[in-house]
């Protein structure tokens, strides 16, 4: 009887502080998704009302989330250990614009990686053109 | 004109993404491991438990890659909802706006 006390107990404390844990890196994740946010908004004149800004944070933030849990079991199921970029283009497919702008994304990484630091820039930012271009026309 | 670079070089930090990630694989490494554990009972709790629940992990690339998509998850949002928000006349983003474009863009991501 103690003994499953003493577990329940150690279990609790584990998730306490497992959940202060996650509202430390939930409001991180809010001040970083403000600040896109408020980017974004700014660039297309517009406001963004409190409340919003927390329900938008709050959708990222479950969204990693599920994200994480998607990539683990892409990896796991291509029998691997550690996620890399394909799954997380893999996580994309039902958007084929997204899948391929994010391609696009991770081929500009993979270029960088063996870097030539003139050359790099050059090519990342014409890259982003074209990825702001494709984002640009999204079917409503 | 010359914001446009800022903005793209600071999106979401890859290592908070990686410690979103590493939290929700421990709580599921976990959950695994408790699983194993009341499996085989009976049967020597080896290393072969241990293997099965070590969380998985992620590479560089990978978590630069994620946290673009959520940098774009936000930025859609905001500019989906600006679209209405704009439709109707307003300058403020309220509710209203973001729930008629949330289920387009939870389809969409």
């Amino acid at each position: 009887m103690e003994d499953i006390d003493g577990g329940e107990m150690a279990s609790e404390l584990d998730r306490e502080e497992e959940e202060s844990a996650t509202d430390l890196l939930r409001d991180r994740f809010r001040l970083c998704t403000i600040s896109i946010a408020e980017a974004e908004a700014k660039q297309c004149g517009m406001e963004v009302s409190q409340p919003i800004m927390a329900c938008i944070s709050d959708l990222a933030f479950k969204f990693a989330e599920q994200l994480a849990k998607d990539l683990e079991l892409f990896a796991q199921h291509a029998g691997r250990k550690s996620v890399n970029m394909e799954d997380v283009i893999l996580s994309a497919h039902r958007n084929d614009h997204l899948a391929a702008s994010l391609r696009s994304f991770g081929n500009d990484l993979k270029a960088k990686e063996p870097n030539l630091e003139r050359k790099r820039k050059k090519s990342s930012r014409r890259e982003d053109k074209v990825v702001r271009d494709v984002l640009r026309t999204p079917d409503y | 004109m010359c914001e446009h670079p800022m903005e793209k070089e600071n999106p979401f930090d890859p290592d908070l993404v990686h410690e979103i990630f590493k939290l929700v694989w421990k709580r599921k490494a976990a959950e695994r491991g408790k699983n194993e554990i009341s499996e085989n009972m009976d049967n020597e709790v080896g290393a072969s438990s241990s293997k099965r629940s070590r969380p998985t992990f992620a590479n560089a690339n990978a978590l630069k890659l994620s946290s673009e998509l959520l940098r774009v998850f936000v930025a859609e949002a905001i500019q989906r909802a600006a679209t209405i928000a704009e439709a109707e006349g307003s300058i403020k983003i309220e509710a209203t706006h973001l729930e008629r474009i949330l289920p387009q863009l939870l389809l969409d991501f």
